[in-house]
């Protein structure tokens, strides 16, 4: 496992590895998404309580649950990049960062416009709706830190660190609405027991939960492309990378 | 409020204007991702292309 990780890890065979294996989060993506959408703005019951207001959920939860997912993910990598110096860990977080950051971006803004309709405000300084967008000022930090030093060794080592720091942010999110008195709703599905017997209602879930995964993949994809790219730029004097560019290889 | 009102002869009547308002940003957001990343691709492809072209003359 541990030869297959270290041969996986090796600029060389991820790129080719990563080339092949786009295409098969890529499609899924789209399926499950067209799926999840045609669920959950067609076939999904209207909400006895909110109305209409609810289908915003589609989008919010799942963008809300990759915001925290994939900073933990860039965290991790980032600290893996520090302390074992392993050039391919350090480029998953870099890539990771501006999706995360729209994610999040994502999760902001669509639960600002459905608190309008169902609070009467677009925002309040809750401590959901205040931890959430510190995650995005966290992003936002990282990839400045990573884009001000010329030396991308200096770069990735200050941003790692930052990463690193800012994941206690985590749980100050997740755990925020039972922390706190919030305006914000509690979780309506936060373990695997309440995904067998949830709160909401089939119809609901399944469009929300095809919908979650539908991200994972789409994230994937990105995350592969933009670590092929960065691994291409970053290892431009090797001559496996002149070779494929002379060769006209996309 | 009156936006709002002025929306709701879309599906999901009273509502519309948030829903469509939130899926209009998801796609523009998604959109907006996925492009960056062709751009991306293309600026690395073309720039070392270009590095290599020079360094062989």
């Amino acid at each position: 496992m541990w030869k297959w990780i270290q041969a996986f890890a090796s600029p060389q065979n991820f790129y080719r590895i990563s080339g092949t294996l786009i295409p098969w989060f890529l499609y899924p993506f789209v399926f499950l998404v067209t799926i999840g959408l045609y669920w959950g703005l067609y076939v999904a019951p209207i909400d006895y309580q909110q109305g209409d207001s609810y289908r915003i959920i589609f989008i919010h939860v799942p963008s809300a649950w990759m915001s925290m997912m994939i900073y933990l993910i860039m965290a991790i990598s980032a600290g893996i990049g520090l302390i074992w110096q392993i050039k391919l860990a350090s480029v998953v977080a870099k890539v990771s960062a501006p999706i995360g950051a729209g994610f999040t971006f994502l999760a902001l803004i669509t639960g600002s416009i459905w608190g309008k309709p169902m609070w009467g405000t677009w925002w309040v300084w809750d401590a959901r709706l205040t931890s959430e967008l510190i995650l995005l000022f966290l992003y936002l930090a990282y990839m400045s830190l990573n884009n001000a030093f010329d030396n991308p060794k200096k770069a990735a080592k200050a941003s790692s660190i930052l990463a690193l720091v800012g994941i206690i942010n985590l749980p100050i999110i997740h755990y925020s609405v039972k922390w706190w008195n919030t305006l914000h709703q509690g979780a309506s599905i936060s373990s695997m027991d309440k995904i067998a017997a949830p709160a909401i209602h089939p119809d609901m879930l399944w469009p929300l939960l095809i919908m979650a995964i539908a991200f994972k993949l789409m994230y994937a994809a990105l995350v592969l492309q933009r670590g092929r790219d960065e691994i291409l730029f970053n290892e431009q004097n090797m001559r496996w990378v002149k070779d494929l560019i002379k060769g006209g290889e996309r | 409020m009156m936006i709002a009102e002025y929306f709701s002869f879309l599906p999901f009547g009273k509502y519309a204007f948030y829903v469509w308002s939130s899926y209009i940003i998801f796609f523009v957001t998604v959109f907006w991702l996925f492009y960056r990343t062709k751009k991306i691709h293309e600026r690395i492809f073309n720039q070392l292309r270009i590095k290599y072209e020079r360094e062989d003359n």
